[in-house]
């Protein structure tokens, strides 16, 4: 009698433990945290059933960021400000090895943007105002802007030999702003890969890089309206992909009714016109950050050159107008809320 | 078709329809506020209960306002005014940032629309 019971009730004992310890494994699910780093708001979205990795992988980003905007601060003292003392006086110096890695990239993207991508103009960037944390103006005179320009200043005047580096101008004062954040991103997100984070988004001050999905699922991303009303559109992405805006509506500063924002075209000395947004995605968080600054310079008539030239097949551009422009590949990832006007455009 | 066949089928409609409010829904309106200052956060608070609350950070005072279901920057330090232009924050995920100030007012529900934003 004893043993038909215990023939019928083990399969449901093992049934019962199996549930007991189901229910003792938490779901995964999207952890989010939103702070202040690099200067500005991050948030950190990490889909895991681990809450302690969650909490060793925010550390892990605080720190790094922290360490990155300290580090590579144009204006504060630090060891950018630091190079830029050096390479001021044209003698030949060795690179604090916290920054070298930057300035070489920085260099290569320089030459593939044709120079739309100048980080040695960190004097056209005070003169405006922008090396501030709260921009105000007024804007510089004609004569000041055209000072800066005459000189020339670029990434092809600085000569780097291993460790060693000088600058061949005096006027090349770098402000890797345009690019920073992207390479920051990219280091603090291989960061969290090490600790064993396998999906996640790391979103600095609205430039963002995701790794895997939540899931089975991808990764939702809005992309809000350069106007600020809400999402202009939506992005479906997994895997690696960054997402990156160069807007004219992230800083800026009004003096006597105009208005004057921050991306600085090198060729004329003064703030980009033509272009309001530059979105790009890119598996190369760096590559992204530079391309969508470059491409708001370049314009609504000659973006396709530049993007081309940079390998970026991901673009959406919104001109003066409100005309959204877009290549076949970033047409295929975005869902528009309205029905804005759109023109598709091939890359050459 | 037998009844296992029919119920397999009910199954598999329930189980597409479950999956589709599971990973489709919309954001819902927030039902409460948090507030970080610098590195701490220092209130979550309903949205369903009016109130006014000061928190003081290193550039002076930044004014959250709960009325309403939403909350928003009232006032806050900084020449361009970005906290409060981000208006009544109702839906999970909005928020309001006062970078000078190190003050961050989100406000939270069990949906958000996105991931993440981009701008």
């Amino acid at each position: 009698m004893i043993h038909r019971f215990e023939r019928r009730t083990g399969p449901l004992m093992v049934v019962l433990c199996l549930t007991l310890l189901l229910s003792a494994c938490e779901r995964p699910e999207i952890h989010r945290d939103r702070f202040i780093a690099f200067g500005t708001l991050v948030e950190l979205n990490i889909y895991t059933s681990d809450r302690e990795l969650v909490a060793r992988a925010t550390e892990s980003v605080r720190s790094d960021l922290e360490y990155m905007h300290q580090t590579w601060h144009a204006w504060e003292p630090g060891p950018m400000s630091r190079t830029n003392e050096l390479l001021s006086t044209g003698l030949p110096f060795s690179a604090d090895p916290s920054v070298l890695p930057l300035i070489l990239e920085a260099q290569r993207f320089y030459k593939t943007s044709e120079g739309l991508f100048n980080p040695a103009l960190g004097a056209l960037f005070a003169l405006w105002g922008f090396q501030t944390d709260d921009p105000q103006g007024p804007p510089p005179t004609p004569e000041q802007i055209r000072a800066i320009l005459e000189q020339a200043p670029s990434m092809a005047d600085i000569e780097i030999d291993g460790i060693r580096m000088r600058s061949h101008n005096p006027a090349v004062q770098l402000d890797l702003g345009a690019y920073a954040k992207g390479y920051g991103i990219q280091q603090a997100m291989a960061h969290l890969r090490d600790l064993g984070v396998e999906h996640a988004i790391l979103n600095a001050g609205g430039d963002l890089l995701a790794i895997g999905r939540p899931g089975n699922r991808s990764w939702r991303i809005g992309v809000r309206a350069p106007d600020g009303q809400g999402v202009l559109a939506a992005i479906r992405i997994q895997g690696e992909e960054a997402v990156f805006t160069s807007g004219d509506y992230e800083r800026y500063y009004r003096h006597e009714g105009e208005r004057y924002h921050h991306i600085l075209d090198p060729r004329t000395g003064y703030p980009a016109r033509g272009t309001r947004a530059v979105t790009v995605i890119h598996h190369h968080a760096a590559t992204a950050d530079v391309a969508s600054t470059a491409l708001f310079i370049a314009g609504p008539e000659h973006w396709p050159a530049v993007a081309a030239r940079l390998g970026i097949d991901k673009v959406m551009l919104v001109d003066e107008a409100g005309v959204i422009h877009l290549t076949p590949a970033m047409e295929k990832r975005v869902t528009f809320e309205g029905t804005p006007t759109r023109r598709i455009t091939s890359l050459p | 078709m037998t009844r296992a066949d029919g119920l397999v089928i009910l199954l598999a409609i329930l189980l597409v329809m479950g999956s589709y409010v599971w990973l489709w829904t919309p954001a819902t309106p927030a039902t409460q506020v948090r507030v970080v200052a610098g590195d701490r956060e220092i209130a979550r608070l309903p949205l369903d209960q009016p109130r006014q609350l000061e928190v003081t950070g290193p550039a002076g005072i930044t004014v959250v306002e709960i009325r309403d279901g939403a909350a928003r920057c009232a006032a806050s330090p900084g020449s361009q005014g970005i906290c409060q232009q981000a208006g009544w924050l109702r839906q999970a995920g909005d928020m309001a940032v006062s970078l000078p100030n190190r003050v961050i007012i989100e406000v939270l529900g069990d949906e958000w629309a996105f991931d993440s934003v981009n701008y």
